[in-house]
């Protein structure tokens, strides 16, 4: 046992080093020199959501570094959803490193299944600054660190169906809001009887986002001392917008369209078929009808007229790494948590998986930045060290405070009240929880 | 008789329990410790706040005393209730009407039968998944039709008011067991009772009306308890359909907002285990409530043709 802390402590000691470009080799490799016996190995279970190629990607990481070090071997259990890590953790079964989905980690942290990570990031030196902030404010609950983000997938484009564009004489991408109605109403036809047969955007394609429009807007939902903002200006404002489209195009008649426009990811995709002509861009979408040679053109997603400091605005969702509370291994784990947030890990992971990197250097390696065959990422790399990402915070109320959001979200859409009340309405309902979370 | 005796008999009486209870003591321990014990402690956790990580708190009734400030709470109860009625009633019409087809003496008949029950073996997803293309309301074969004949199209998938009613409608394709059912009940009823009438002169409504329907009338009160509790606990359904239009959990303005998907929202989601076992135990009264009402009632339209 002597000899893992002792090399703990190495490993944490190099940890601490790594901003010489060094990735942190974990797990104490480093030769302990002279006559030292075997070393006992401590085996982790590392538990992700992921299947198919996304695991076995991950799997070969933990290969590579059980390989590099014999302290600590990592096995890795793929395909375990949310509802799985559940059962596990409050059946005080938990593995030592989980992987989910960020919103878990508000609840589960509030109800004392995740560890609190800042001793152990003092005790490493690790360098949480190395982290993009907005992926890393997501792991925060109650101001403290409880996970660290593997990677992050963001969403900051504007796709637009090039074809369309031509067709209907749009010479450039819009830039601001306005802009972006003017030629959602250039690209919208209807027929004789009044039916949509095409639609310039959807604000609430593929979904009702009630993230990313308020992040658009400079919008929040915290103030950070536990009062609701959900019903500021400009939280509003990014409601009462995309009700506009609802309110030019109408309810009906959008709603009708909708249901036969066809959905994301079949042969009847609405952007790809014509049928659509912009939406919300994410880097895991369309990677390979974007770009020079695709049917799909990426922009910036535009800002409010007014307020141009909002350029490049974008949402974060990163995919969490967690250390159970009960976890058995929770130094090693530490250990592994490190390895996988280390330079060449990080390049690894995004390259294989092609997503977005949470370690800020990364997005300016070569390794990424010079790949032909991550060329379509190459923008998405580049906006993520936009100053104006965001998300939404995490806390132990967070999935009921996000489900009122798109239910009055959705009345409000339709016309059946204001944007003012609908936000008045969720912090209403949502303000009482946040306090009796605050309280405990 | 003299005491003795009886002391033997009762002797004799015990022992056999015993061994009766020997012989159960599987399915005896499989309750007791699979069924008997979630429930009470469902009960235990519903008088407390309770996030599967932490031990429960107690906190008394204010569990049960928000459920009625809940308005989704009455929203889902709403939501199912309307399945309840206005889809199992018609439901099982349909399944009978079905069977009488069925029990007619034709051609084919056995080929005919499996038809029918076949959509009932479909997975209830792929099944959900399958209508949802149906009821499309653009290129819906359903809408389609409807066009033709100058019917109204509505919009099945996302029209808050039609979300249920289309739900209901693809209800009709899994009605096969409820089929089955009665066609094996149908062909309970004795051969003599419809020979009596047609001396007496009755015509095919009142056979159908005097004989059939009260013969049948025993699986009808099964049927409808089934249906009362199996519509109470629709979940599946209303999950997929709102799921498969990439919406919220209930749907287009919570109007698939089922009460077992509600329930569920509240426990993995919202991680209120507390709160959703009182729900659990508000369902549970709905439905003791309801069938107790069904058999209370049952004494003026179910006839058994035994004894009684």
């Amino acid at each position: 046992m002597l000899v893992v802390l002792a090399g703990l402590l190495a490993a944490g000691a190099l940890g601490g080093c790594s901003k010489s470009g060094e990735p942190a080799q974990a797990g104490g490799s480093g030769q302990p020199g002279g006559s030292q016996k075997p070393k006992e190995k401590v085996e982790i279970q590392f538990w992700n959501p992921l299947t198919g190629e996304a695991a076995a990607i991950l799997d070969g990481i933990a290969q590579s570094f059980n390989t590099s070090q014999d302290a600590i071997s990592v096995k890795t259990l793929s395909s375990q959803d949310p509802q799985k890590q559940l059962t596990a953790i409050s059946g005080g079964n938990a593995p030592d490193l989980v992987m989910t989905y960020w919103n878990n980690i508000g609840p589960w942290s509030e109800a004392g299944a995740v560890l609190n990570l800042e001793e152990k990031i003092k005790t490493s030196g690790f360098q949480t600054e190395t982290i993009i902030p907005a992926a890393l404010d997501r792991m925060k609950v109650d101001g403290k660190l409880h996970g660290f983000p593997i990677s992050m997938s963001m969403s900051n484009k504007l796709f637009y169906n090039k074809k369309m564009f031509q067709e209907a004489g749009i010479a450039k991408p819009p830039e601001t809001l306005e802009e972006l109605l003017d030629a959602a109403k250039k690209l919208t036809k209807k027929d004789d009887k009044g039916n949509i047969t095409q639609i310039g955007f959807i604000p609430d394609y593929p979904w009702i986002d009630n993230v990313f429009w308020p992040i658009i807007f400079g919008g929040s939902w915290e103030d950070g001392k536990g009062k609701l903002t959900a019903n500021q200006k400009a939280n509003v404002d990014s409601i009462a917008y995309q009700a506009s489209f609802y309110k030019e195009f109408g309810n009906e008649a959008i709603a009708k369209f909708k249901s036969g426009m066809g959905k994301a990811n079949t042969p009847q995709d609405p952007i790809l078929s014509g049928k659509l002509g912009m939406m919300i861009g994410w880097e895991n979408k369309y990677n390979d009808q974007r770009g020079e040679n695709g049917e799909l053109g990426v922009a910036p997603f535009p800002y409010p007229q007014d307020r141009p400091e909002l350029k490049n605005s974008g949402m974060v969702s990163p995919v969490a790494m967690f250390i159970p509370a009960k976890a058995k291994h929770a130094d090693e784990a530490w250990t592994f948590m490190q390895y996988l947030l280390s330079e060449d890990v990080q390049i690894r992971y995004a390259t294989e998986v092609k997503t977005i990197p949470v370690l800020l250097k990364a997005l300016d390696n070569p390794k990424l930045t010079k790949n032909e065959s991550l060329k379509s990422m190459w923008e998405f790399y580049e906006s993520a060290k936009s100053k104006n990402l965001n998300g939404f915070p995490n806390s132990i109320y967070i999935n009921e405070y996000l489900q009122a959001l798109s239910e009055e979200t959705e009345k409000a859409l339709k016309g059946q009240q204001t944007a003012q009340q609908a936000m008045d309405a969720v912090v209403a309902k949502i303000q009482p929880k946040a306090d009796k979370a605050a309280k405990k | 008789m003299n005491a003795g005796n009886q002391i033997g008999i009762r002797r004799r009486e015990r022992k056999r329990l015993l061994v009766g209870l020997l012989f159960i003591s599987p399915w005896l321990a499989g309750l007791l410790l699979f069924q008997l014990y979630p429930i009470l402690s469902s009960f235990y956790y519903s008088l407390t706040e309770y996030s599967l990580f932490t031990p429960p708190e107690w906190v008394g009734a204010a569990n049960y005393k928000e459920l009625f400030d809940d308005p989704k709470v009455w929203l889902s109860l709403y939501n199912t209730l309307f399945m309840t009625i206005f889809g199992l009633f018609p439901h099982l019409a349909f399944a009978l009407a079905i069977a009488l087809l069925l029990n007619r003496n034709v051609k084919g008949q056995s080929i005919y039968r499996t038809i029918y029950f076949l959509p009932t073996l479909v997975p209830i997803v792929a099944a959900t998944l399958l209508w949802m293309w149906l009821l499309n309301a653009q290129y819906g074969l359903i809408n389609e039709l409807a066009g033709r004949i100058g019917l109204p199209q509505p919009n099945w998938l996302l029209d808050p008011k039609w979300t249920k009613p289309a739900l209901v409608l693809m209800g009709f394709w899994g009605t096969g067991t409820a089929t089955i059912m009665y066609l094996a009940a149908l062909q309970e009823v004795p051969r003599m009772y419809y020979e009596a009438a047609e001396i007496d002169g009755a015509n095919a409504w009142q056979k159908f009306r005097q004989i059939t329907l009260p013969a049948i009338s025993p699986m009808t009160l099964f049927q409808v308890i089934m249906g009362i509790i199996g519509t109470l606990q629709l979940f599946t359904q209303g999950y997929v359909f709102a799921e498969g239009n990439g919406q919220a959990i209930g749907g287009p303005e919570n109007s698939l907002l089922f009460y077992g998907v509600y329930l569920y929202q509240t426990a993995f989601s919202f991680l209120r285990m507390g709160y959703a076992s009182a729900m659990a135990w508000l369902l549970f009264a709905v439905v003791f409530a309801l069938t107790i009402l069904v058999f209370k009632t049952s004494a003026k339209w179910v006839y058994y043709g035994g004894d009684r």
